[in-house]
């Protein structure tokens, strides 16, 4: 007799955040399989557990995940859709005083605010902007500029309308339909550091994997 | 006359654009305010952050630009020059990140221990530049 074998579809994101010390597949995985019984069995299965204090991150392997649904279900067929290596990250979760949030984001915003008011202060002072400026309107209407021209007026609201179709956005006002080049570059940050978290586990062989 | 004018604003305007958006993409793609967001784990908060940087550059391009008054005195200025000094601390630091400078010199000098040393050794040479800079007034 030919026993059709089953096929276990699995996929997991690259970082997932658990409240719970004990991880079970369910929480890390999204599953389907066409027998639904052992579905349900499979979300309840342990993979791994962290030290029951504070918070932990380990890098885990899809192929022991593999090994392990194979000890209880040597039948099943399992491919793997999603990332060959999950970062588990344990935190318990428990919301830190909503002043604290606030103060840090203040810290940040008066250091960016600042921060580019200097650059685009130093830019205009490296450059003599004020110089300049005299120069292109002798130039254009053969009198001297007395400093506070055209010029500097449609400079200051082109520095204005260039900063703000940069950054698309001005408060809850979207210009387009794309993230903002802010919101580009955090997902950018955030890949970097998986990667670095999952490649560092791997070379250093505190991956949770099945034995090479 | 008015043809001139017309024509200076014209140039102004696109000068404007084009110094804008140079220096802002070069901000945000050196990653500073994404550090920033990052370290105080505020990522929710980058649409604010972005709000403060169009902002500040608004304001201090109007300040240089029209050699504005601001009458904050010294506490205003200490307050200026601490967050000024933050981000361009970190400015250069991203830069040095973005070029490579550190594994480059890690892998030749084959640094693998007391990384953090290096850093902290960077930080204080840093300060300590920036001090003889300014104390000497070259």
């Amino acid at each position: 007799m030919k026993h059709e074998r089953e096929t276990l579809y699995i996929k997991g994101g690259r970082n997932t955040e658990v409240a719970k010390p004990d991880v079970a597949l369910g929480d890390i995985l999204s599953m389907e399989c066409p027998d639904k019984m052992t579905l349900a069995k499979l979300r309840a299965m342990k993979i791994m557990k962290f030290p029951e204090k504070g918070r932990g991150r380990r890098v885990l392997s899809v192929l022991k995940i593999i090994s392990r649904i194979h000890e209880e279900f040597p039948e099943l067929d399992v491919r793997n859709l999603g990332e060959a290596d999950l970062i588990i990250t344990y935190e318990e979760q428990k919301t830190p005083p909503r002043i604290w949030h606030l103060a840090k984001t203040a810290f940040a915003a008066a250091a960016v605010f600042f921060g580019a008011a200097f650059s685009i202060m130093a830019f205009n002072n490296d450059v003599d902007v004020t110089k300049l400026f005299g120069q292109i309107y002798e130039l254009a209407t053969g009198t001297q500029t007395d400093g506070f021209t055209v010029l500097e007026i449609s400079y200051s609201a082109g520095v204005a309308a260039g900063i703000l179709i940069f950054f698309n956005h001005f408060g809850k006002k979207r210009f387009t339909v794309d993230p903002t080049p802010m919101e580009v570059q955090m997902r950018l940050y955030e890949n970097d550091i998986q990667t670095t978290l999952a490649e560092n586990a791997d070379r250093e062989g505190r991956e949770i994997d099945v034995d090479p | 006359m008015w043809i001139r004018e017309i024509l200076l604003a014209i140039a102004g305007l696109s000068a404007g654009v084009a110094v804008a958006g140079g220096l802002f993409s070069f901000i945000v793609e050196l990653g500073v305010i994404a550090d920033f967001a990052d370290r105080t784990h505020t990522g929710d908060k980058v649409r604010f952050y972005e709000d403060c940087a169009a902002l500040g550059g608004i304001l201090g391009n109007l300040v240089t630009v029209f050699h504005a008054g601001i009458p904050a005195g010294l506490p205003g200025l200490a307050v200026f020059g601490t967050f000024t000094g933050i981000f361009v601390g970190c400015w250069a630091m991203a830069l040095a990140e973005i070029l490579n400078v550190f594994p480059v010199f890690m892998r030749r000098a084959r640094i693998t221990r007391y990384l953090s040393l290096f850093i902290v050794c960077l930080a204080a040479g840093k300060g300590l530049g920036s001090c003889l800079f300014f104390f000497r007034g070259w």
